[in-house]
Order: C-alpha cells, then sequence, then structure tokens
C-alpha cells in the first residue's frame, strides 16, 4: 500500500491551491500556443520557459509539465479541426481526425482525442508512480562508469529513433555536446571557448539556445513556407460521445496506453514513435481496414491515447536517471538545473514533494484539460482564425522578452537571434534540432562522468566493461548500433518514418 | 562532373568547418593524459568526431545521389526576423522596452509583403502594452521600459 500513500501525499501537494493555480495555467498556455500550426511542443516550451524560471521548483516544474500536455492537446485540436498537425506527433491525428471533422463530427473527434489522452493520462500516472521508485534505487548504486555508459546508451537510442540521416543526427549531437563545453572547465578552471568573453564563462544558457533554434528558427521557416490555406471546421456538435461510441473509444485506447507507456520509457523513445506505432496496430486490428484514412474512430483514439501514454513515462528516465528521452525532457532537465536542483535518482529522496507533487499534478492536468477544453474548444478555433500575420510578430517578442529576463543580458538576445539563423540553416539542410539539445543537456555530464570514471580507474579504459552496470548498458548500445547498421532493418525504419513526411 | 548542391553536401561542409574550427581553437587548451584529462581533451575528441562525420556526409553526396538538394533561401523573412531580434537586443538597455518592442513588432511586420502602415503600428502599440502589462506590471520582471 506504499504506492496508494505516496500518490495520495503527491495530491496533498499537487492540491495545494498555488500549485493547482500554475498547473491551470501552464495548460491554458500550453493549449493556447500549441493550438497555432507549427509550433509543437518543444518550440511551446522553450517560449514559456522563462516565464518559469521566477517561481518556486515545485510549481515550475508543475507548470511546465502543464504546458507539455497543453501543447499536445492543442496540437490534436489543431490536427482535426484544420488537418494541420501543431506538432509531429499530431500528425497520425490528422488522417482520421481531419476527416471525421469534414463528416461533421468534429465534436466527436475531438472528445474521443480528449476522453483517450485521459484515459492513458490516469493509466501512465499510475505506471509512474510504481515504477519510479525502483528504478531510482537501482539508479542510487551508478558509478561514473555506468553513467557514462548510460549517457551514450540514451543518445545512442536518440538517434536511431529521430527522424532523418543518421549521420546528420549524430553531428548535430556533437555539435550540441561542442557547444556545452564553452564556458569555465570545472576541473581545470580554464575557460573553454569564450573567446574572451566574460559573460560566457558560465557557459551559454540552454534557454537561449532553444529558444533561438525553435521559437525564432521555426518562425523564419515557417514565415518562408507562405501560409497555407486555413479552412477551419466550426461545427463542434456532438462533444458528448453517445454509449456506443464509447465503446468505440475504448478498445483502441487501452492498447495505445500500454503501447505508449512502453514506448516511452526507451531513450528516443516518446510520443512521436508512439502515435506512429499505435496507429499501424489499430490498422492491423482492425476488421475492415480500409476505414483508416477516412475517419476511423480508433485511428484517432489510438495514437491520441499512446502519444499521451509515452509523453508521461518519459518523465520516467527523467526524473529517476537523469536522463532525457526526448527534446522535451531535455528542456526539464534544463528547467530543473536553472532551479538549481539536479535530475537524478536524488530528487525523489531529497525533494519527495516536488515529485510526488509532479506526478499527482499530470493527473490533474489530464483532468483540467477534458473540463477545460471540451467547453473551450469553441475559443480555440476561433483563435485559430487569427491570421498568422498578427500573432509571430508577439512570438518573436515573446521570445525576446523571455531570453532576456534569464540574466537581463541584451547579449543574451543577439546570441539567441545568431541560433535563430542557425536554426533556418539546419531547417533548410533539413537537420533536426532537437539531438542538438540532447547533446548540449547531456555534453557535460557525459564529460564530466568519464573524466571521473578514468580517474578513479586511473586512465584504464577497462572500468567501462568491468563495471556490470556499466557493461551491461554498452551492451544494449551495441545492439542498436547493429539495430542500425544491419539494412533489413534500415530500411524498415525507414519506412516507418516515411508516412510522416 | 556537376556538383549537385544537396543538403548532404552543405551540411558535410558545415560539420567539417565547424569541427576544424574546434580542433584548431582548441589546441591551446592542454590534453593531459587519460588518467587525468586537460580541458582540450574531450573537445578533440567531439571536434574530431564531427569533422570525420562532415568527410562521411561530402563523399556520400559525391558518391550517392539520394539526398535532396537545398531549395532557395527566403531572404525576406529571414533577414527582418533576425534584424527584429537584433534591434531587440540592441535597444533594450540603450532606450529600454518600450522602444525596442516597438521595433521589433514593426521590423518583423515587414517579413511579409502586404504590410499595411497604421496596422503595423497599432498592433505594435497593442503587443508592446499587453507584453509590458503581463511580464513587467504583473509578473514583475526586471524590464526597464524607459531609459534615460
Amino acid at each position: 500500500m506504499e504506492l496508494f500513500d505516496r500518490i495520495i501525499f503527491g495530491f496533498s501537494v499537487a492540491l495545494l491551491p498555488i500549485n493547482l493555480l500554475y498547473g491551470f495555467v501552464g495548460t491554458l498556455l500550453g493549449t493556447l500556443i500549441g493550438v497555432l500550426p507549427g509550433l509543437g511542443p518543444v518550440a511551446t516550451i522553450s517560449i514559456l520557459l522563462p516565464i518559469t524560471f521566477a517561481l518556486e521548483p515545485q510549481q515550475a516544474m508543475i507548470m511546465l509539465a502543464g504546458i507539455y500536455y497543453g501543447a499536445q492537446y492543442g496540437g490534436s485540436t489543431t490536427a482535426i479541426l484544420v488537418n494541420l498537425p501543431g506538432e509531429s506527433s499530431s500528425v497520425v491525428t490528422c488522417i482520421d481526425g481531419y476527416q471525421m471533422a469534414r463528416q461533421g463530427k468534429a465534436g466527436l473527434a475531438l472528445a474521443t482525442a480528449a476522453l483517450a489522452s485521459f484515459m492513458a493520462g490516469t493509466f501512465a500516472t499510475l505506471v509512474i508512480a510504481a515504477a519510479a521508485p525502483q528504478l531510482a534505487e537501482v539508479a542510487l548504486e551508478f558509478g561514473p562508469a555506468d553513467y557514462f555508459s548510460l549517457m551514450v546508451f540514451g543518445l545512442v537510442g536518440a538517434v536511431i529513433l529521430a527522424r532523418g540521416s543518421v549521420v546528420k543526427a549524430i553531428g548535430m549531437i556533437l555539435i550540441g555536446i561542442l557547444l556545452g563545453t564553452i564556458g569555465i572547465d570545472v576541473n581545470s578552471s580554464v575557460p573553454r571557448f569564450t573567446f574572451g568573453i566574460p559573460q560566457f564563462g558560465d557557459g551559454i544558457e540552454f534557454a537561449v539556445v532553444a529558444m533561438g533554434l525553435f521559437g525564432i528558427g521555426e518562425t523564419i521557416a515557417n514565415l518562408s513556407r507562405g501560409e497555407a490555406a486555413r479552412t477551419s471546421v466550426k461545427d463542434f456538435s456532438g462533444l458528448w460521445p453517445k454509449l456506443s461510441d464509447l465503446r468505440a473509444i475504448i478498445p483502441p485506447s487501452i492498447r495505445g496506453m500500454t503501447l505508449g507507456s512502453a514506448l516511452g520509457i526507451l531513450p528516443g523513445g516518446g510520443p512521436i514513435l508512439a502515435a506512429f506505432s499505435a496507429y499501424s496496430i489499430e490498422k492491423k486490428v482492425a476488421k475492415d481496414p480500409s476505414r483508416f484514412g477516412n475517419g476511423a474512430i480508433e485511428g484517432v483514439a489510438g495514437p491520441e491515447s499512446a502519444n499521451n501514454a509515452a509523453a508521461q513515462t518519459s518523465f520516467i528516465p527523467m526524473l529517476t536517471l537523469g536522463l532525457p528521452s526526448n527534446a522535451v525532457m531535455a528542456l526539464m532537465i534544463g528547467a530543473l538545473m536553472m532551479q538549481g536542483l539536479h535530475a537524478g535518482p536524488q530528487l525523489m529522496t531529497n525533494k519527495p514533494d516536488l515529485f510526488w507533487g509532479l506526478i499527482a499534478s499530470m493527473w490533474l492536468g489530464n483532468l483540467m484539460l477534458v473540463i477545460l477544453n471540451l467547453p473551450l474548444v469553441g475559443i480555440w478555433a476561433k483563435f485559430l482564425t487569427v491570421p498568422y500575420r498578427f500573432l509571430y510578430p508577439g512570438i518573436i517578442l515573446i521570445c525576446c522578452i523571455g531570453v532576456y529576463s534569464i540574466n537581463s543580458s541584451a547579449l543574451d538576445v543577439m546570441l539567441a537571434c545568431l541560433f535563430g539563423l542557425i536554426g533556418y540553416i539546419f531547417h533548410k539542410l533539413e537537420c533536426e534540432p532537437a539531438p542538438l539539445l540532447l547533446g548540449l543537456i547531456l555534453g557535460p555530464l557525459i564529460e564530466e562522468n568519464m573524466r571521473r570514471a578514468l580517474l578513479i580507474s586511473k586512465g584504464n579504459f577497462e572500468t567501462f566493461i568491468a563495471r556490470p552496470i556499466s557493461l551491461s548498458f554498452l551492451i544494449l548500445t551495441a545492439i542498436l548500433i547493429v539495430f542500425l547498421a544491419a539494412p533489413r532493418l534500415r530500411s524498415t525504419r525507414e519506412r516507418a518514418f516515411q508516412e510522416q513526411s | 562532373m556537376k556538383v549537385r548542391l544537396t543538403t548532404d553536401l552543405f551540411t558535410g561542409l558545415l560539420f567539417l568547418a565547424f569541427g576544424i574550427f574546434v580542433i584548431v581553437y582548441g589546441s591551446r587548451y592542454p590534453l593531459g593524459t587519460t588518467a587525468r584529462m586537460g580541458p582540450g581533451y574531450f573537445p578533440l575528441v567531439a571536434s574530431s568526431g564531427l569533422s570525420l562525420l562532415g568527410v562521411v556526409l561530402v563523399a556520400r553526396s559525391v558518391i550517392r545521389e539520394t539526398s535532396a538538394e537545398v531549395s532557395g533561401i527566403n531572404l525576406r523573412p529571414m533577414l527582418l526576423i533576425l534584424f527584429g531580434t537584433l534591434a531587440f537586443g540592441l535597444l533594450i538597455e540603450r532606450v529600454g522596452f518600450l522602444v525596442a518592442s516597438f521595433a521589433l513588432v514593426a521590423l518583423t511586420r515587414f517579413a511579409e509583403r502586404d504590410v499595411r502602415l497604421a496596422e503595423t503600428a497599432a498592433l505594435a502599440a497593442g503587443l508592446t502594452a499587453f507584453t509590458a502589462a503581463i511580464f513587467w506590471y504583473a509578473l514583475g520582471m526586471p524590464l526597464r521600459l524607459v531609459v534615460w
């Protein structure tokens, strides 16, 4: 019954009025920005991140988590109503959700997405509460060599499951790692790559990089693509599903949430992969697969529950091992660092209120989304009809205010401008910027653990294979690399990502 | 032989340039030994790897012709968004938030073609007032509205 004690403790924290308020504000803001086409959770969180810096760690994390689900949910709304994915994991929802909307079942599609997400959210919250403490306990035994191997495993996993070219993804990670070396070296106090600029001594803020690449860079990309014609569906009748609809929603939701919860824990896994896998499973188990693509309700329920479950369970490796499985989790680790906290096994013992409060707030956040968004969907749809030309100057302005407010530094704003340019170049070169963010967050940790491990072993590299935990991670990494190199499997991977483009 | 300007080629050159720059610039930091690594060790390993990947990409772009060609760069939105951000950075500490924000909105608005001056001025004033109300007044962020 320890599990329930912990969950009740979590709720006693999450239900504090101040935490409820920030959770609510987070989900609301997240939905608001996430509804905008072209802005996914990573961009949304990057843009809104600085607002949370002034808060206490507990409220900041609860608000950020709220922003995350809000952005996810907002993305689905856009996908269903205008056939434009707000983020990559709702690409799948576009397929059948928009078809349902065109057949006059927009309300039902939105309700399906909300209910499937809520069911998955409830399940994933329980999975986290049950699995996280066990994992944290194991992780307490980790030495520097083990951490090094774990992070390498995490990065390789992120590459495999990333979209696009593998070589480019590895290169982006390395660029991130190199950017992470800017600043004063902890061991020797030598300032590295600071180019004589004193402000670079503490390294470059990851929020500046994230905001430049995702906030500014994506806006330029959106603008240069030109505005796509938007035809928003305006009829939301049938928001409340009938009993027969519920019967159609529940089985695919259960399949989706089970699959999503498992995939979310994997390094590199997360909502996108989960949504695509769930869609193909639904297509396989369906009696009549031809309905898919023409407004099949399972094609909305399965992927929506899977992506929400994965979005939540990806918190498990982040909170317990300090390992971000995707770019959103890298942002979360960065946010914790800015609060002076380190993600990892100590977090649960040192800050139980933050840890359990965050987990309980996840469920509350999901509940708020259902209660809020179904009645408010008319407002979101109105927001969608605001022309982009009124929105993007505001987005850039909020980015700049956010960047400036981190350190009251005008230099940071110019640096964000530079990363905006770099982000646009990456976009043109078809390089996903997400692995760069993972490298930037994990780089300093990898270096520190590698140096410490080799110091302990007196320069002997065998330490990485002598320790069983480290060895297991390296074997897993090797398996991933074999998977990556095998031509037959590689073509499967390419096919799996083909549908996305 | 005609060189195709593919994304692979440019990415490779970019990786190579960045990697070599770090190798050269980083050569001033002592390497140390594996047991006691100096500040130059880790950056050298990472930048060598990056340069190697650059070579792989350039070679691949010559041998295989699978990667897409780079599409044209749309200069207008790129430059105006960047100018707007830069203007904000340059003005915020010299003349204060109100002017910096107004300049940012006005400049970025020109990233699109059909610009109406009155509409842009109204948008700039509105967004400036709105964000000042939220970030300066309500959230108490340390923004100086006007610098004398």
